[in-house]
């Protein structure tokens, strides 16, 4: 061993970055063919370097760049005008074999006489972006348990939306059968009345279903332009059962322009179930006879405001700051999962979810959406 | 006196009242519906109804509280309650509270129509029994106190002599009293004398 090979020389020295790096770098011509790949870039894209230099540097891309990238570079060349040269952008690889994936591109320039290179620094986003769309996914099935334990809690509710129009029915069939006896005995009786009446109460229990289905329904986020207004009186709807029973009384003091915001339905119907069912159990739980929840929407500034207001306990001030808690809960089959999903929620649409308590006591949950669109 | 009978419906679901209107019109039953407690109490001219049928679950004044109402002002006929299927305790108070019967959604066949005729029976017979009642006391009212006297003791079973010695008269005279009570009273023998007082003491 001679001392020169102890030195760091300025070629020993990029050699040694090159393959020290843990991002893939690759250098290629203004032409775009590949002169240099490093390590990183060698099992990344499952190419030995002494295999890809003197090819094309649009084989390690998927269409459309396969076939564009000559083109970005000749523009570039003439214009000087780049979209990605000293900047970074997310694009797609391909590897030996076919696959994409998903990396960070970043490309610089050298410019030396007689020379004109560029840079690129690649970082492979696979494992990331894969992480990132499992907690998608989690979030996504935790929102739907979430709906699911509504439901459930829902259910002597459901029960008896179904079964009154279905009382109805029944009363109705047997009275066409005597309407019919007494017909051929030249009595009188409209059957034509009974049949229309059957069916109208069939669609009823039919729409409780309907209703029902689109809460239970599990799937990605679809936001869509919806009318508020709508929103919430569908939401109320599921607890007509709940509030003659408790002979709550609950207000719906709708917005008065009619504004689409928008947002995905189901998780916004999700938070108002949410917040009237536990106004519903408060006023329960205190034993209350005069229970009274109101839902007043209003618009200020750029921003739409729901308020679920409910003349119940209110929230004891030493718990305010954990309402919004993962698995905080002071009820005793709680789950304590449901206000910090809404706050999640209300997040994910640009919004939010905040406690008050009002002056006259009671509970006041405010949620705020933008009207703006998002996405 | 025979009327049509007449049943009441209060429940708070236009489909059900509806319904059950043209149910018990298809059986030859005539109906006035009701939306709501209230409402049935605002209505100062509700005619005689022979039957009551009730929902138990209505917002505002509900069925329970409804019938207890009814019963301070001794109502004169048999509430049947609607109930849904978790409303089985409540029910059982509301029959221990001298409700006739309850019915559960959704109604068996012919449910609704036997139960209802049931009350309508039950009620004319104890209409029956209240007017026959009340024809009773006014006889008794056509008595002076002195026949009244005669009329205990003798229901009680003494014989005239008896009678006389216990009120302090004549035998003669309480022959008299007694010929007038049986008269007064339209029995034509001592036992159904014995039965009229019977019934009335019963009350």
């Amino acid at each position: 061993m001679n001392k020169d090979s102890d030195q760091v020389t300025p070629t020993n020295a990029f050699d040694a970055l090159m393959d020290a790096a843990v991002d893939a770098i690759v250098i290629i011509d203004e032409k775009g063919t590949i002169k240099r790949f490093n390590h990183a870039a060698e099992k990344l894209f499952d190419y030995l370097e002494q295999d890809v230099c003197g090819s094309n540097i649009s084989q390690l891309m998927p269409e459309p760049h396969h076939s564009d990238h000559d083109a970005y570079l000749e523009r570039y060349l003439e214009t000087g005008k780049a979209s990605i040269i000293g900047q970074g952008r997310e694009v797609n690889g391909l590897k030996r074999g076919g696959d994409t994936f998903p990396m960070f591109l970043s490309v610089g320039e050298i410019k030396q006489p007689g020379r004109h290179h560029f840079v690129g620094i690649i970082k492979d986003l696979s494992e990331v972006r894969a992480t990132q769309e499992q907690v998608r996914q989690l979030e996504e099935q935790l929102l739907h348990a979430d709906r699911l334990v509504i439901l459930g809690e829902l259910t002597a509710g459901i029960a008896h939306e179904i079964n009154q129009p279905l009382t109805a029915i029944a009363a109705y069939a047997d009275a066409g059968c005597k309407i019919i006896e007494r017909q051929s005995a030249g009595l009188g009786g409209d059957i034509n009345l009974i049949c229309e009446r059957i069916g109208e109460q069939s669609r009823r229990a039919a729409e409780v279903v309907q209703r029902l289905r689109k809460l239970v329904r599990s799937g990605a986020v679809s936001k869509a332009r919806h009318d508020i207004n709508q929103i919430i009186r569908n939401t109320l709807l599921l607890f007509e059962f709940e509030v003659k029973r408790s002979n709550t009384e609950l207000l719906f003091y709708p917005l008065d322009s009619l504004e689409d915001i928008y947002v995905d339905e189901i998780h916004i119907q999700q938070i108002m179930v949410n917040l009237v069912k536990n106004s519903i159990d408060a006023i329960s739980l205190a034993g209350m006879t005069d229970g009274r929840i109101e839902i007043h929407v209003r618009k200020e500034d750029s921003e739409l405001l729901v308020s679920v207001k409910d003349n119940g306990p209110g929230v004891p001030e030493s718990l305010r700051d954990r309402l919004f808690e993962s698995f905080f809960t002071t009820k005793s089959q709680g789950v304590g999962l449901g206000l910090s999903i809404c706050k999640t929620i209300a997040g994910a649409h640009g919004g939010n979810l905040q406690y008050a308590q009002p002056a006259e006591g009671g509970s006041e949950f405010t949620l705020s959406l933008p009207l703006k669109l998002i996405g | 006196m025979t009327q049509e009978p007449l049943i009441c419906i209060v429940d708070d679901d236009e489909a059900i009242r509806e319904s059950l209107r043209l149910l018990l019109f298809a059986e030859g039953l005539h109906c006035a519906v009701y939306d709501s407690a209230d409402a049935f109490l605002a209505d100062k001219s509700t005619p005689p109804f022979d039957c009551m049928l009730l929902d138990i679950r209505m917002p505002g004044t509900d069925g329970l509280e409804l019938f207890r109402i009814l019963n301070r002002k001794h109502l004169p006929y048999p509430v049947i309650f609607i109930t849904g299927h978790g409303d089985i305790p409540l029910a059982v108070s509301a029959i221990k509270l001298g409700a006739f019967d309850f019915l559960t959604k959704p109604f068996q066949e012919g449910e609704l129509v036997e139960k209802v005729r049931a009350a309508i029976d039950d009620c004319r017979s104890s209409r029956q029994h209240m007017l026959e009642l009340q024809e009773l006391r006014s006889r008794v009212d056509s008595c002076t106190p002195r026949e009244q006297d005669v009329m205990r003791l003798l229901a009680e079973g003494l014989p005239n002599k008896g009678i006389a010695e216990s009120l302090g008269i004549s035998p003669r005279t309480v022959e008299i009293h007694r010929a007038h009570v049986m008269d007064k009273m339209d029995a034509h023998s001592l036992p159904a004398l014995v039965r009229m007082i019977a019934a009335l003491e019963a009350e």
